[in-house]
C-alpha cells in the first residue's frame, strides 16, 4: 500500500468525460469461483457462435489471468451481450475503450 | 463377470436427451428449483442473489448507468429465470426424450442453484469436498453443491455432443 498523497494546488486538467459514441464497448468476463470451466466454455460458443478452440481459449484467459474480452461494439449490443452473459451467470461488465 | 457401467445422469439419444435421475434425485431437484422461484419473486436485494444479478458497468465513471442498467434490465433477468424454471418443471415431469431448449433451460437453472449455494457457502475455487469435515454445519450443503456441479457438467456434455 502507498501513503496517500499529500494534496497540492493543481489546475484542474481539462479532461472530457463524455461518453464518445466512436469508441467501441467491450464485454469482459471476470474469473470467479463458482462457474465451472466446462460451462463457461459452453456458453461462450453458444452466445457468440465461437468455436470450441476459440471458447476454450477465453474461458482460460479467464482462468488464468482472470478476466477475458469475449466481444465488442456499440453501447446497445454490448448491453445485448452482458444481459444475456447473465442470463447465463456469468460475471460479465462492459467499459468503453481506452 | 458382469461388468457394472454407471449411466450418465443424462445422456443425448437419438432425437433428444434423457435425464437418468431417479425420483428422489427429482423431487430434490424440484425443491430447490422452487426455492429458487421463492428467492427471485422475494425481491432482488437478497444477498444470495448477489451473482445471479451482477453489476454491468463496473467502472466508478459509469456508476449511472449501471443504475439505469438495472432500473431497466433485472425484471427482464428475473422474467428469463422463471420462464427457464417453468421449462425446468415440464421437462421433469416429461417421458424422454426432451428437447434441447428443456436441457438448455436445466443447465440454466442448475448453474442459477450453484451460483446462490455457491454465494452462501463462500466456496473458492479450489474447494475440495475432503476438506469439508464431516462435523461441518454446512457438510450437507457442500454435498448438494457438489451433487449440482457434478450434474451440471454431465448436462453441459451432453449438450456438447461428448
Amino acid at each position: 500500500m502507498s501513503p496517500a498523497p499529500t494534496p497540492v494546488e493543481l489546475e484542474e486538467p481539462t479532461v472530457d468525460t463524455t461518453i464518445s459514441p466512436d469508441r467501441p464497448w467491450v464485454v469482459i468476463v471476470w474469473n470467479d469461483p463458482i462457474n465451472l470451466m466446462s460451462y463457461v466454455t459452453f456458453v461462450l460458443q453458444k452466445l457468440f457462435g465461437y468455436s470450441l478452440e476459440k471458447a476454450t481459449e477465453l474461458m482460460l484467459d479467464v482462468h488464468h489471468k482472470g478476466r477475458a474480452a469475449v466481444s465488442s461494439g456499440t453501447r446497445e449490443k454490448a448491453e445485448l451481450d452482458v444481459f444475456r452473459l447473465h442470463e447465463h451467470g456469468l460475471w460479465a461488465t462492459m467499459q468503453q475503450d481506452d | 463377470m458382469a461388468i457394472w457401467t454407471p449411466k450418465p445422469p443424462i445422456e443425448r439419444l437419438r432425437g433428444g436427451f434423457r435425464l437418468n435421475l431417479d425420483e428422489e434425485e427429482r423431487e430434490l431437484l424440484r425443491g430447490l428449483f422452487e426455492q429458487l422461484r421463492g428467492l427471485l419473486l422475494g425481491g432482488s436485494d437478497e444477498p444470495a442473489l448477489k451473482r445471479i444479478f451482477p453489476t454491468a458497468y463496473h467502472r466508478s465513471e459509469d456508476h449511472e448507468l449501471d443504475v439505469e442498467y438495472q432500473r431497466l434490465m433485472r425484471e427482464d433477468l428475473v422474467a428469463s429465470r422463471l420462464t427457464g424454471l417453468a421449462t425446468v418443471d415440464e421437462a421433469l415431469a416429461t417421458e424422454p426424450p426432451l428437447t434441447e431448449e428443456q436441457v438448455l433451460a436445466f443447465m440454466q437453472a442448475l448453474n442459477g442453484l450453484r451460483l446462490v449455494l455457491g454465494t452462501l457457502l463462500d466456496v473458492s475455487e479450489d474447494l475440495d469436498l475432503d476438506d469439508i469435515d464431516d462435523d461441518d454445519p454446512q457438510v450437507g450443503q457442500h454435498h448438494l453443491y457438489n451433487f449440482l456441479s457434478w450434474l451440471l457438467d454431465w448436462t453441459v456434455r451432453a449438450l456438447s455432443g461428448t
